[in-house]
């Protein structure tokens, strides 16, 4: 018996009034022209509670750039589930954020992109930051949960200090530091984008501090950077254990960047049942269990606590989906970290700001 | 973090609830995830109004389990709230 997700994540849309360099979402967007309908969205939501997923979280892309997200949550929350809506915050008007709590908005991650308005605006390709302190003002109007998400990295790290208390000034519940992750833009921009080894190091005993500090107050949770890390992350908590995940156009995916996976087939949930897809669909049972993978994961003792790591990550740098994820320290291919670690650490004009040479994420592309 | 007082009044922090009442398994909802409900679990929560004190609560308990040590429920009511405080599902008000 394969247990239920817990969450299904859904990516409403792939268009975004922000242009982050580190946006996770796939270089091959699908367009607006694409996406689900909101009939599509209500069916797969009750789908999913009666899956046995207890949280959904609204994502994207901007959710927002949708004009049925009020209508989603009310769905979710009558169909029994905890919904989040992760949000730029662009899109979010007093009235409008007014109108989510009232159908039952359980949560909201406002993510911002640096303490400083200069820098957040240069990174997120977008005038937004000073805009997102007045929602964050809004926000504090409800009772409902706050987190500040906070992408760390090369650009920004050094303020790590200065961003906590943003954070604290915006009275979050709590404050997820969430070094970049290499998938999609971030990818393309890795060299410009990761941290010295040195900013590393110091920004782990500020986390600490800050922890301890505001226990009981605001929680911090911290994502670290898996190229500094001995050992992978549990990547979405292992293939198809936890987590759903559904694009734009409805197809059915174990986390956001398996797209980059040549030869998976993705399901569409239009037109199966969320639990065949879930426990029978080939791209969910492909990377379940250890009997795809290669050694040293399959003797390895952590193989239960870190499956291997990421798939995508290990597709990315070493061609095969079913290779160690290179971001361990026993990885037949660590080679393909420590060359991008020992660049991020070699080369100071990867400091400039602004760059001219990195790539703003941009909207999805209308199909013609 | 100081233990809790009798006087003060527990509260599901926002963004926290319990799942609703016709689902199968009882639940604290909470932004990172859900906490399962054992034994008296979801009882002591759904008194952590706002209104009723922490004294109010342990009384309550004491009154619906007449057949446990009542010492054993205050000292356990206070441990569960206290937890939860830390995981930041409660606030004492």
């Amino acid at each position: 018996m394969i247990a239920p997700p817990q969450a299904l994540i859904a990516e409403v849309t792939h268009r975004c009034p922000m242009h982050c360099v580190y946006c996770s979402n796939p270089l091959e967007m699908q367009s607006a022209d694409r996406e689900l309908s909101t009939d599509a969205w209500t069916a797969i939501i009750r789908d999913a509670a009666g899956l046995g997923c207890f949280h959904l979280h609204l994502t994207g892309g901007e959710p927002l750039s949708r004009k049925d997200v009020e209508q989603l949550v009310r769905v979710a929350r009558d169909a029994g589930l905890y919904t989040n809506l992760i949000t730029s915050g662009l899109g979010l008007s007093r009235a409008r954020l007014k109108d989510l709590v009232a159908a039952g908005l359980d949560h909201i991650q406002l993510s911002f992109q640096d303490s400083v308005e200069e820098t957040a605006n240069a990174i997120g390709g977008a005038r937004a930051h000073a805009y997102k302190l007045r929602v964050a003002s809004w926000i504090r109007e409800h009772r409902l949960a706050f987190t500040v998400n906070a992408v760390v990295h090369r650009h920004n790290l050094d303020r790590l200090q200065e961003f906590i208390g943003l954070a604290e000034q915006l009275n979050a519940d709590k404050l997820e530091i969430a070094n970049v992750q290499y998938y999609g833009w971030a990818f393309r921009n890795r060299d410009y984008l990761m941290p010295t080894r040195a900013q590393v190091a110091k920004s782990l005993p500020i986390v600490v501090a800050a922890q301890e500090r505001l226990k009981g107050k605001m929680r911090i949770d911290f994502v670290l950077p898996d190229y500094y890390a001995k050992y992978p992350k549990p990547c979405m908590g292992g293939w198809g254990r936890k987590l759903i995940l559904i694009d734009p156009a409805g197809r059915v995916m174990p986390c956001h960047a398996a797209g980059v996976i040549p030869g998976l087939q993705f399901e569409n949930a239009q037109d199966k049942p969320l639990r065949f897809i879930w426990e029978q669909s080939d791209a969910f049972q492909c990377f379940r269990g250890d009997e795809w993978m290669q050694e040293p994961c399959r003797s390895c003792e952590r193989k239960g606590i870190d499956f291997g790591g990421c798939r995508c990550q290990a597709f990315l740098l070493t061609g095969d989906a079913t290779a160690t994820d290179p971001t361990c320290s026993k990885a037949p291919e660590r080679s393909a970290v420590d060359e991008a670690v020992s660049k991020a650490n070699r080369d100071d004009q990867l400091n400039q700001l602004p760059r001219g040479d990195w790539v703003y994420r941009i909207d999805p592309v209308m199909r013609a | 973090m100081k233990p809790p007082g009798l006087a003060e009044r527990p509260a599901l922090k926002p963004g926290c609830r319990l799942s609703p009442a016709s689902n199968p398994e009882s639940l604290l909802l909470i932004p990172e995830g859900a906490l399962r409900l054992h034994g008296p679990g979801r009882r002591i929560l759904e008194l952590c109004d706002g209104q009723h004190t922490l004294a109010d609560v342990i009384d309550q308990l004491q009154m619906e389990f007449p057949s446990a040590e009542a010492n054993r429920i205050a000292g356990e009511v206070v441990t569960y709230l206290s937890r939860l405080h830390e995981k930041g599902a409660i606030e004492f008000l």
